[in-house]
């Protein structure tokens, strides 16, 4: 059985700050970064936005704490957060003491209210200092530009609310993401060469700007000034180590201050030399990036691939052991759990508390050879993780036929103490999947990685905008769109009309035509979401280029093209579908008992669900009872299933955008099964108004009566391979099925033999329902029970109760 | 002659991805009937060999909002009952009363009661439709080294139907283990010998009056049984329920584990069973006025006493 070894004391200690951390917001970041616009308020976004960003880098604070082996930090204080006035002026909080909602407390500090998870602060002088910065911002902010006008139509998408866009929300309020950024690139080539490149464009064409010269000079003026901003901010943090080492007065300490700052200075702009300057590195871009523009679900990617050289050369010249490098991992993944910012309550619950979406995939096998890659960075990363209970970052183990028994050990072991972690993703279906359905060379399909929820791209050449461009999110709320297609296009949650109406569910002679006016309104909606995700990303190109970015992708230097812009090697973007089961099961419901067997009408059907089952609890129990649901390996009910996701991916490959061809289709959501639930009319399934849908692809919670094996037989049912913006299958096993020894070798028996039978990803919580109750009534002693929800894995008493009773109400997994 | 295909059995569960009843992923299904009446049994519906109504009032919505039974059955046994608090909605519930003097298991108000408070424990599957179930499941068996399990019940209690089931399982290469109590003709063991690749054997008790006074039927016949399959080459799980104060006493178990080791080879693992009192609420579900045996479970200081005196007879034991 693979056992984890203990942490050493300074691990232990920072694991412990961040578990308890107050987040402090501070204005530094807001202050620098609205100084810098103004001296270049008539610059154009391309070059204004590097000239802030190496504003923020030249003298913003930098901090190194006394334990820490790892540095960077993106605020004035550990753990602390910033603004990014660019986007959301003073930002959210300066409102939430205005309006009483955050109080002055004891320490001096403003603080949020008591009963919210997260705990957060602000001091009256940086709530001040934003304050200040209000007036500027008011029609400045890239939002604000983005709100002034839309295509027409949007108004209409708004209030069906049928996906992310709402009336009042903002179109666009953040930066895209959701991709890989070029790690290797970083470790492998540095800063220096990267500029280079970019200097020397741009000086054999002074003067000479003909053709497309012009937007390539343009793209490299801002790469040059994005790499002197990385520069200058990893040779301040150089610098800040030397301060510290001159007043250490541990010796061994300031040895390795100084041997940090050494470090810090040669990868300032040079490649790696060991392992420790790769992976902080790594660190530092992550940390350049989140200051540049808060990129959400920027990934580590294939973090033991691209690490694994540095430490073998290490180990080899004896520089280095084991024990030393696996604190080094330890500080690494727990340093970017410090870049965790302040977010408002219901953000922080459907994105999930502390969850950074800074997925790192490990395992699979060599993008040249197509061996198995695992190597020992593999198991440090796993190790990290289930030692200190981390529920972030995710962790994806790819896993393919010649994987080692002794890793699927080491994987299910962590999963048994952290929920949900690792993901398994399939290599055999990933990769083909990626070639066929994006055009990925066999190379580059085999370097694929994991982002966000459990997104799929390309290591640092893929510009994959999964679930879309930026928030909101490309999410269309199926369950809403049925509705609308039984009731003459009208949501019966909040009346509004859809254009396009298909009768009611009892005008309809056959079950093909209930069918028929699914995918007719399903189309109509994607469309029209996308067109206004194809919106969004013309406004990026415009107002919100990435030049940070930029610089490490595979292709936008060579091309002298921002990946906005289509810059690089692979492109694409994708939308999500979640809950397709609650769907599937409403289908089967219509045809077993209205068209199949006869047992109710269409006409009692439509009432009982229109009246939200009341009065109807007979008929809902005859459904939940009698009806076969998807998850149980009933080819009839299955069948539904396959119907609903070919036909969502049918409709996927009809979208497209001028910068790719490629709009993918995912199965998948953070948490957002539960929040769309508030807001989804009652469903023919059985389902009653608010109550959360099925989590991603997974079966409708509770509706799964046959074992663990045959929901995996019914995930199988529809060609996963098609999926390629991701999707996941979340089971739930009792941990007793797990207790004996052999427990963990047939549940390794069990995943292989679904990824065998075309099986993508799944993921597990071994977790009892006696454990989750328990740590509802005393949360404080529960507090390192980590769970996945559906896209994230979270610490249960920081889910939300509706979060936690979605689990709690899926089936439990016994013997 | 009846086709074997055409054969009907009485089922009253099939459960998936079973991973204590033998090597790898299993699916186990459970057949009804028993000759023997442990005290402490944890499946109590598997008893009688006829199907029985089930009653879970935790499933009942209560008779304000359905009530559909009170009507459907013709026999008069189900009347209104308790008020309670529903499970799912928190609100007030009358429940109903199951009068099991009246009730002959009709299963009438089952059809009525969508909830599945009220359901019937013990269906009838034809070889071939249970074949077919079992089969599903196949890849899961070749990946892990696992299999079906027929239990019980005592499943040599329904012969000729189990016979047809594990020869169609063979002929689908599966991996078939039967659980048993041993308590049954040997004919019944010869006709299956060849397509049983283990046998999950149950020694509940060495001292035969022991085994009368509490489980109703002595031991011989099982002891005897059990040797005859060794000699006859079949493979042995021996299993044996840890019952406190009737069978874990330190002279039981040595008696237990020579027998064991003189059973030879055949013997491939002992497994331990320690009482627990998990079959209690399941009682409740199929009478009126169930004899609960309950007991503390024994502690794990005296399990590992146990299985240490196993070992000493050179056994592969293992605690479940």
């Amino acid at each position: 059985m693979y056992k984890f070894k203990p942490a050493t004391e300074r691990i232990i200690k920072m694991h412990q700050l961040i578990r308890d951390r107050v987040i402090q917001t501070d204005a530094e970041r807001a202050l620098i970064t609205t100084e810098s616009y103004k001296r270049n308020e008539h610059v154009l976004p391309m070059i204004k936005r590097p000239r802030a960003i190496y504003d923020v880098c030249a003298n913003m604070t930098v901090r190194v704490e006394d334990f820490e082996i790892i540095v960077g930090n993106r605020s004035k204080n550990f753990c602390g957060s910033g603004v990014e006035p660019e986007w959301e002026g003073e930002g959210w909080i300066p409102s939430m003491i205005e309006n009483g909602i955050w109080t002055l407390q004891d320490d001096g500090l403003y603080h949020n209210p008591e009963g919210e998870e997260l705990k957060l602060a602000i001091s009256p002088e940086d709530v001040e200092a934003l304050g200040s910065i209000r007036d500027y911002w008011k029609d400045r902010t890239i939002t604000t530009t983005a709100n002034a006008w839309q295509p027409e139509g949007y108004d209409e998408l708004c209030k069906l609310e049928v996906c992310a866009n709402a009336p009042g929300a903002p179109l666009m309020m953040m930066t895209a993401g959701h991709l890989t950024p070029g790690f290797q690139k970083i470790i492998n080539v540095g800063y220096g060469a990267i500029r280079k490149e970019a200097l020397d464009f741009m000086d054999t064409h002074r003067n000479n700007l003909m053709g497309d010269d012009l937007n390539k000079y343009m793209f490299y003026n801002a790469a040059s000034i994005v790499c002197d901003a990385a520069v200058i901010m990893i040779q301040r943090y150089s610098e800040a180590c030397l301060e510290k080492a001159k007043v250490c007065q541990d010796e061994t300490r300031r040895d390795e201050l100084l041997k940090m700052a050494d470090g810090l200075l040669w990868i300032s702009k040079n490649p790696a030399r060991n392992f420790w300057e790769a992976c902080q590195a790594v660190i530092m871009y992550q940390l350049f990036l989140a200051l540049e523009s808060k990129y959400p679900a920027c990934s580590f990617g294939r973090f033991d691939q691209y690490t694994w050289p540095f430490l073998k050369a290490d180990l080899e010249a004896k520089r280095l052991t084991m024990d030393e490098a696996q604190e080094i991992v330890d500080a690494f993944f727990l340093k970017s759990n410090c870049f965790y910012g302040a977010a408002p309550e219901f953000v922080a619950q459907i994105t999930g508390i502390g969850n950074t979406y800074q997925h790192t995939t490990v395992g699979g096998i060599d993008p040249e050879t197509g061996e198995d890659a695992t190597n020992p960075v593999t198991y440090m990363a796993l190790e990290t993780i289930g030692r200190l209970k981390l529920h972030d970052p995710t962790i994806s183990l790819r896993v393919n036929k010649n994987t080692p028994d002794k890793l699927w050990e080491c994987a299910l072991e962590t999963s048994k103490l952290v929920g949900g972690l690792p993901l398994f993703q399939n290599d055999e279906i990933i990769i083909p999947g990626l070639m066929k359905e994006l055009g990925f060379s066999l190379e580059d399909a085999r370097n694929y990685a994991l982002i966000g929820c459990q997104e799929i791209t390309g290591s640092g050449n893929d510009y994959s905008a999964c679930n879309g461009i930026a928030p909101p999110y490309a999410s269309i709320h199926y369950g809403v769109v049925l509705n609308m297609a039984i009731n003459n296009g009208v949501n019966a949650f909040n009346g509004q009309k859809c254009s396009v109406k298909k009768g009611y569910l009892y005008e309809m002679k056959s079950f093909e035509e209930v069918k028929e006016a699914f995918k007719a309104v399903a189309s109509y909606i994607t469309k029209a979401q996308v067109s206004i995700n194809n919106y969004t990303e013309y406004l990026t190109t415009q107002y919100a280029p990435l030049a940070g970015l930029s610089i490490s992708m595979e292709g936008c230097m060579e091309s002298g093209k921002d990946a906005t812009w289509g810059g690089c090697k692979y492109n694409s973007y994708g939308g999500t579908a979640t809950g397709l089961a609650t769907v599937a099961d409403s289908l089967n419901t219509i045809k077993y008992m209205v068209f199949d067997k006869k047992l109710c009408t269409a006409r009692e059907l439509y009432d009982a669900v229109m009246a939200n089952w009341e009065g109807f609890e007979d008929l809902r129990q005859q459904i939940l009872h009698e009806v076969p649901h998807y998850g149980n390996a009933d080819p009839y009910a299955d069948e539904q299933m396959r119907w609903v996701c070919d036909t969502y991916y049918d409709i996927c490959q009809q979208c497209y955008s001028t910068r790719t061809r490629h709009f993918k289709a995912g199965l998948y959501s953070a948490s957002d099964h539960v929040f769309q639930g508030y807001h989804t009319w009652a469903t023919p399934d059985g389902r009653k108004t608010g109550e959360a849908l099925a989590d991603a692809t997974s079966p409708a919670q509770g509706r799964d009566i046959n074992g663990p094996t045959a929901v995996c037989t019914s995930a199988c049912c529809y060609d996963q391979s098609k999926f390629m913006d991701g999707l996941a299958l979340n089971i739930r096993i009792h941990p007793s099925a797990l207790s004996r020894d052999d427990g963990v070798e047939k549940l390794r028996d069990m995943t292989k033999t679904y990824l065998n039978n075309g099986g993508m990803e799944i993921q597990y919580n071994v977790v009892s329902t006696e454990t989750m109750r328990a740590a509802q009534a005393d949360p404080q002693s529960y507090r390192d029970l980590v769970v996945r929800i559906a896209g994230y894995s979270a610490y249960f008493v920081e889910l939300n109760a509706d979060c936690q009773n979605d689990i709690i109400r899926r089936t439990e997994n016994t013997l | 002659m009846m086709k074997e295909s055409d054969l009907t059995g009485k089922v009253y569960d099939i459960q998936g991805f079973s991973v204590q009843d033998g090597p790898g992923i299993r699916t186990t299904v459970f057949l009804k009937g028993c000759p023997l009446r442990c005290p402490w049994c944890h499946s109590p519906e598997s008893q009688s060999f006829a199907s029985q109504l089930s009653w879970m009032a935790m499933r009942c919505i209560g008779v304000e909002k359905c009530g559909k039974c009170l009507t459907a059955c013709k026999k008069g046994a189900i009347t209104v009952g308790e008020s309670t608090e529903s499970i799912g909605t928190g609100e007030k519930i009358k429940l109903v009363h199951v009068n099991r003097s009246l009730c002959d298991d009709c299963g009438d108000c089952t059809k009525a009661c969508y909830p599945g408070g009220l359901s019937i424990c013990g269906e009838d599957y034809q070889v071939d439709d249970l074949l077919k179930r079992l089969c599903r499941d196949i890849p899961f068996y070749k990946q892990s080294g696992g299999g079906v399990t027929v239990s019980g019940g005592e499943a040599l209690s329904q012969p000729e139907f189990i016979l047809a089931l594990l020869k169609g399982l063979k002929e689908q290469g599966v991996h078939t283990a039967l659980d048993t109590t041993g308590f049954t003709d040997f004919k019944n063991i010869v006709a299956v010998l060849p397509y049983v690749d283990l046998f999950l054997y149950d020694l509940k008790h060495m001292d035969s009056q022991q085994h009368k006074k509490v489980i109703g039927v002595p031991n011989e016949r099982i002891l005897e049984n059990a040797k005859k399959i060794a000699r006859a080459g079949g493979k042995l799980q021996i299993r044996i329920p840890i019952i406190p104060s009737f069978n874990d006493s330190e002279e039981n178990l040595r008696l237990t584990g020579e027998f064991c080791k003189a059973l030879g080879d055949a013997v491939t693992l002992v497994q331990i069973l320690p009482y627990h009192n998990m079959g209690v609420a399941k009682y409740l579900r199929i009478s009126d006025d169930p004899k609960i045996f309950e007991t503390e479970p024994p502690t794990e200081e005296k399990i590992q006493n146990l299985k240490e005196i196993l070992e000493s007879f050179v056994l592969k034991v293992t605690v479940h």
